[in-house]
């Protein structure tokens, strides 16, 4: 059967950037970035873009090109083709099949929250609640976590995931090209024009209240961007910085091997990496900078800023924003832009999670595209479920820390040693430039041998000692979750260990063929 | 905003901007094949 291919250079470009831009760029860097030295966080952050973002990205893409060349669209197949000699190295690519599914199975969830208050914003819903509390316990009834006057069930949330679920399911069936594609160079162009829009609207906020000259929108952007010095000499900043790299740009667990691997030979890698690493930063730094936390500072003042900016993610997202959009002339229209193309940046990420156990299924147990979407689908909506039912029981942390921490790192610091240390660098300079649109600087062939896996030496170390060791042992686990989080682990255990039995079948079967 | 805020954001933003720009107009004009050399 012919492999699957983009139908274009930009409709791969598009598919990459879909899958990196997400709800980190417009929630998660602004509050890091507010929370960690301002303007001086951007040292860091550019530091950690250019020795440790971008060298990832180019490794990815180049490793996924030349798996796909071997038939093989996912970590195992890539890591066991790279290094044939080691038996247990296609072991170690089955986080690239794990890490993203984890994710997938609470991101989906999230991801129909957004389309839930799409809908809720342009309905007027929540129009009632004009105190973050009230906001609050919008949000809580809305998640089942609380009965209240809102919500009295988890029903339409559980609605709002169905329709999600499907929509993600239905868009990779349809493969490559008529299926993702598609899709990103639709919606794509939504999201930033959505995104541009807000951005423009609060960067023209001016001073709403004239009894409160100092909540003015450049003190919002100075609240952002003004630099302290101070915060550069703290270890926990850089880190902090290296993280938000990781995360913003998708890469390091899997899912841009995949999407690379259905290139061609003389396809391009080097300045497509760059051009989707460039397309998510225009959306993090220069939009996503732009709307949550200088609105935010101008509706809600210096005093309480320090707050929300310290309230995290969901907290911004579903609380903070949709009481300042509606503060605003056409409120309800912002509040849909503002969950809308959070819903966009949201599916064009999970379908690029969901894409590696598809493609396990298809290239090395030959299931059909149907087949493999039906087993995927009934698997993910099983897992899907803890998530959903025991969201307060902190199950999602769980599936946080394992997908979209622990094996992101972990993974990436395998790729890279493997890429520079085993296929060799020489191999690894040639191989990127093959069909290369844009010579890649010398110096990155030094960076990504010694720098960039120091990097991730260092910062894995760092998080193992600092955070990752409390939270295996549960240490802040409140007592009544313990058991909620053990099933999770053991549910993760079991699907870790099922997909490594199933790479160990599929090589066998492989080596009795070539035997016989 | 301080000076040294307005410095950081407007550098920030150039250079996102800059890269950005240079990298879509050069895949804009770029065949499907090219010659890129590895140095």
């Amino acid at each position: 059967m012919a492999r699957e291919r983009w139908g274009s250079k930009l409709g791969i470009i598009l598919a990459v950037a879909g899958s990196a831009v997400g709800l980190g760029n417009f929630l998660r860097f602004p509050a890091q970035a507010a929370r960690n030295g301002g303007g001086a966080f951007m040292i860091p952050y550019f530091v950690a873009l250019l020795l440790l973002g971008i060298p990832l990205m180019w490794i990815e893409w180049t490793i996924g090109r030349f798996g796909g060349g071997f038939g093989h669209s996912t970590a195992p197949g890539m890591f066991h083709t790279i290094w044939e000699k080691n038996k247990f190295i296609k072991y170690f690519g089955v986080i690239g099949i794990f890490g993203p599914i984890v994710i997938f199975i609470y991101y989906i969830y999230i991801e129909s929250w957004l389309l839930g208050y799409s809908f809720f914003a342009i309905f007027g819903k929540y129009n009632a609640c004009t105190t973050r509390e009230t906001m609050s316990a919008f949000l809580q009834g809305y998640q089942g976590l609380v009965q209240n006057q809102y919500f009295s069930s988890i029903t339409p949330a559980y609605l709002f995931f169905i329709v999600t679920f499907a929509l993600n399911i239905i868009i990779i069936y349809f493969g490559i090209s008529k299926g993702i594609e598609r899709t990103c160079k639709w919606t794509l162009p939504v999201l930033f024009i959505f995104a541009i829009v807000l951005a423009v609207r609060v960067l023209t906020l001016g001073t709403p209240d004239p009894a409160k000259p100092e909540n003015n929108i450049v003190n919002g952007l100075g609240y952002l961007w003004n630099p302290q010095w101070s915060e550069l000499r703290n270890a926990k900043v850089w880190l902090a910085a290296a993280g938000q790299i990781f995360f913003t740009l998708s890469c390091g667990i899997g899912m841009i091997l995949t999407y690379a691997s259905y290139l061609t030979k003389q396809d391009d890698v080097a300045l497509s990496g760059l051009t989707a690493s460039a397309a998510n930063e225009f959306a993090e730094v220069i939009l996503g900078g732009s709307i949550v936390i200088p609105a935010a500072f101008v509706f809600f003042g210096a005093t309480e800023i320090g707050k929300i900016a310290a309230a995290g993610t969901f907290d911004l997202g579903f609380v903070t924003m949709p009481l300042i959009l509606q503060k605003m002339a056409f409120g309800n229209l912002l509040g849909f832009m503002w969950f809308m193309l959070l819903f966009i940046a949201g599916i064009t990420s999970s379908i690029s999670l969901a894409l590696p156990a598809l493609a396990f299924l298809e290239d090395e147990f030959n299931l059909s595209k149907k087949q493999a979407s039906i087993v995927l689908a009934v698997t993910t909506f099983i897992m899907t479920q803890p998530a959903v039912f025991f969201l307060k029981n902190g199950v999602v942390d769980e599936l946080d820390f394992w997908g979209g921490q622990l094996c992101i790192v972990v993974f990436a610091t395998i790729e890279v040693i493997l890429f520079a240390w085993v296929f060799g660098m020489d191999r690894a300079w040639t191989e990127m430039h093959v069909g290369s649109d844009i010579t890649i600087p010398r110096i990155y062939r030094f960076i990504i041998k010694y720098i960039t896996p120091a990097f991730l030496l260092i910062i894995l170390g760092s998080w193992f000692k600092q955070e990752w060791v409390s939270f295996l042992l549960l240490r802040n686990v409140p007592r009544e979750n313990i058991p909620y989080i053990i099933a999770t682990r053991i549910m993760l255990l079991v699907f870790f260990a099922t997909l490594a039995f199933f790479v160990w079948l599929v090589w066998k079967r492989r080596a009795g063929r070539i035997q016989q | 905003m301080t000076l040294a805020g307005w410095i950081f954001m407007s550098v920030s933003w150039l250079a996102i901007l800059g890269l950005f720009v240079f990298c879509l107009s050069r895949t804009l004009r770029s065949k499907d094949q090219n010659n890129g050399k590895p140095d």
